[in-house]
């Protein structure tokens, strides 16, 4: 037998001598507290539940509200002015009732603070410190509509709604914050978060879970990194995502992104667009000014946008239907296909064709590997120019156009069956054609390495080319007033408690 | 042409290797509980190891065989 057989021999059976060895001492040694188990952030185990309240006036007209915790979830909402009313239920983690009543007495609900300030919380710290018994404080708070509220929780659900401001640190579990009427800061580690009827700006920061973000009038600054994102009827809006995808639904004012890994969608963009991704296509409806994509390793498909457009993609194509500003389009490996460019486009794509149908407007093209088919929708009026290599270009010509064309196959044909043109022979391979078309006009120049054709057809109608105009989230919110939803307030509680006062219920959890 | 020797030790220790990284990285996600699986599991490493000396052996007598 060899050293190393004999090595690895040895190195398992000690592996195996050392598990045995912890499996025997996890027994009589505690590991966590006792009578429990803790997995992901979470007690499990025999639970008894104890319940104590507090109030505290507050007189100022906007008080300031902190909120410590953490194990536990918390809800904050909006209640009668002039008090703010906690009501605390304990849950304690012990194998047996008597024990978990006599910890549970220990817990204090601590509100403290002056008469612009509450704190809330708990005196975890000094049992912690002492104790090694699980247990969890889960929050019912109730303050003025007009409190400013500072809350940070570690392991907990957090529910927020109907307050002046909000300032919300979560670690692990999910986050609802609803009908806030100022500004709302909110860090969210593990969990997923809704933030919905925010009246002034968000600034969002989550690492894990999914985030949506609904009804947000101010400006909105998102920062995402593991987890898809749906934002509807926000204000201007700045999103950084790493991984995950992106649907947005009416953004009033500008638009910006940075996506690593994952697709990009949304309609109903008022003011312009600015996105660049990194793997994952871009998908806008109805852009309200300009557009500027960068796209690697992903495609652009976008309709109706009242700007331009300045679009760089690499590794798939770009759609555009309805653009009203000129068009710029860098596509590497892949082709470009549009209707309706109002004033014409500069393009450049290389690996596959590009088609444009019904443009108008100054038209520069140059495809690589791919051919170039070009479909005026009105008679030609502005100067065309397309080159390929390795393809064909066709050149439908509608009635009234006037131009003077200078064409050139350098291995084909060209077919230019209209008045005024006439073609030369060049050799055994290749033909150029030149001349004016009904007294000439714009210049119309034509280069490729196939054929070149040009037809002759009748104008179209650009009704079909009217670019929409984004939704407003006015109009969206006039349809959300024809269903109004229940009012939030919940109705404070008529008798008040003093703090710690109510008697210890024991609930088997 | 110099042939790299099938080393039945080696791939033990390497798959071994593999094996404890995965599973100490679902534990520290919480996934589950590494004690009791190592506990339970740890003999499949002596299988595998008995199961490629196994091939081994086979190997090396069908190549002595042909020659």
């Amino acid at each position: 037998m060899s050293l190393r057989k004999i090595a690895l021999l040895i190195l398992i059976v000690g592996f195996a001598a050392t598990v045995e060895t912890a499996w025997n001492l996890q027994g009589d040694v505690r590991f966590g507290p006792e009578g429990c188990r803790v997995m992901g952030g979470r007690f499990y185990g025999p639970s008894w539940s104890y319940e104590a309240a507090g109030e505290r006036a507050v007189t100022a007209a906007a008080p300031r509200l902190e909120i410590e915790n953490a194990f536990g979830g918390v809800t904050v909402s909006a209640g009668a002015p002039g008090v703010v009313k906690v009501r605390l239920r304990k849950v304690v983690y012990q194998p047996t009732e008597e024990k978990a009543r006599a910890f549970a007495d220990r817990i204090e609900l601590r509100l403290t603070g002056d008469d612009g300030l509450v704190r809330v919380g708990t005196n975890r710290e000094e049992l912690g410190r002492s104790q090694e018994t699980g247990f969890e404080t889960h929050f019912e708070i109730e303050a003025p509509a007009a409190s400013v509220a500072e809350l940070r929780n570690e392991h907990g659900r957090v529910e927020l709604r109907g307050l002046a401001a909000a300032d919300v640190a979560s670690a692990f579990d999910a986050v609802a914050i609803e009908r806030v009427a100022g500004d709302v800061k909110l860090e969210s580690r593990h969990g997923d978060v809704h933030v919905e009827g925010i009246g002034g700006t968000l600034q969002l920061g989550s690492r894990h879970g999914r985030v949506s973000v609904a009804a947000v009038r101010g400006a909105a600054k998102l920062d995402v990194q593991h987890g898809d994102v749906e934002a509807r009827r926000t204000g201007s809006i700045e999103i950084a995502m790493a991984h995950g995808g992106l649907t947005l639904e009416t953004v009033e004012g500008d638009l910006l992104v940075r996506s690593q890994h994952g697709d990009v969608s949304g309609t109903d963009v008022t003011g312009g667009a600015d996105v660049e991704s990194s793997f994952g296509g871009v998908r806008l409806e109805r852009v309200g000014g300009e557009l500027r994509a960068r796209v690697q390793h992903g495609g652009v498909t976008a309709s109706d946008v009242s700007g331009g457009a300045d679009l760089e993609t690499t590794h798939d194509s770009v759609t555009l239907e309805r653009v009203a500003g000129p068009v710029q389009a860098v596509v590497e490996h892949g082709g470009v296909e549009a209707r309706g460019l109002a004033q014409g486009a500069r393009i450049r794509a290389s690996g596959s064709s590009v088609s444009l149908d019904g443009f108008a407007g100054p038209v520069d093209v140059q495809v690589e590997r791919g051919g170039a088919r070009l479909a005026p929708g009105a008679a030609i009026a502005a100067e065309i120019a397309a080159r390929v290599t390795h393809g064909d270009i066709q050149l439908e010509v509608p009635e009234g156009s006037r131009f003077d064309l200078e064409a050139e196959s350098q291995r084909g044909r060209v077919d230019a069956p209209l008045a005024g043109l006439s073609a030369d022979d060049e050799g055994r391979r290749g033909q150029r054609a030149s001349g004016r078309h009904a007294e000439g006009g714009v210049s119309v120049r034509l280069d490729a390495d196939g054929d070149v054709t040009l037809e002759s057809r009748p104008a179209r109608s650009r009704s079909d080319w009217t670019v929409a105009r984004p939704r407003s989230s006015a109009k969206q919110a006039a349809e959300a007033a024809a269903s109004p939803r229940p009012a939030a307030s919940p109705a404070p509680s008529a008798t008040p408690t003093p703090a710690e006062a109510a008697p210890p219920k024991p609930e088997k959890e | 042409m110099s042939r790299l020797a099938f080393s039945p030790e080696g791939v033990t220790f390497g798959a071994c290797l593999v094996a404890l990284g995965v599973l100490g990285t679902l534990a520290n996600l919480d996934r589950i509980e590494l004690l009791p699986i190592l506990r339970t599991y740890w003999p499949l490493s002596l299988v595998l190891w008995g199961v490629l000396e196994l091939v081994a052996l086979w190997g090396r007598r069908s190549t002595q065989g042909r020659s």
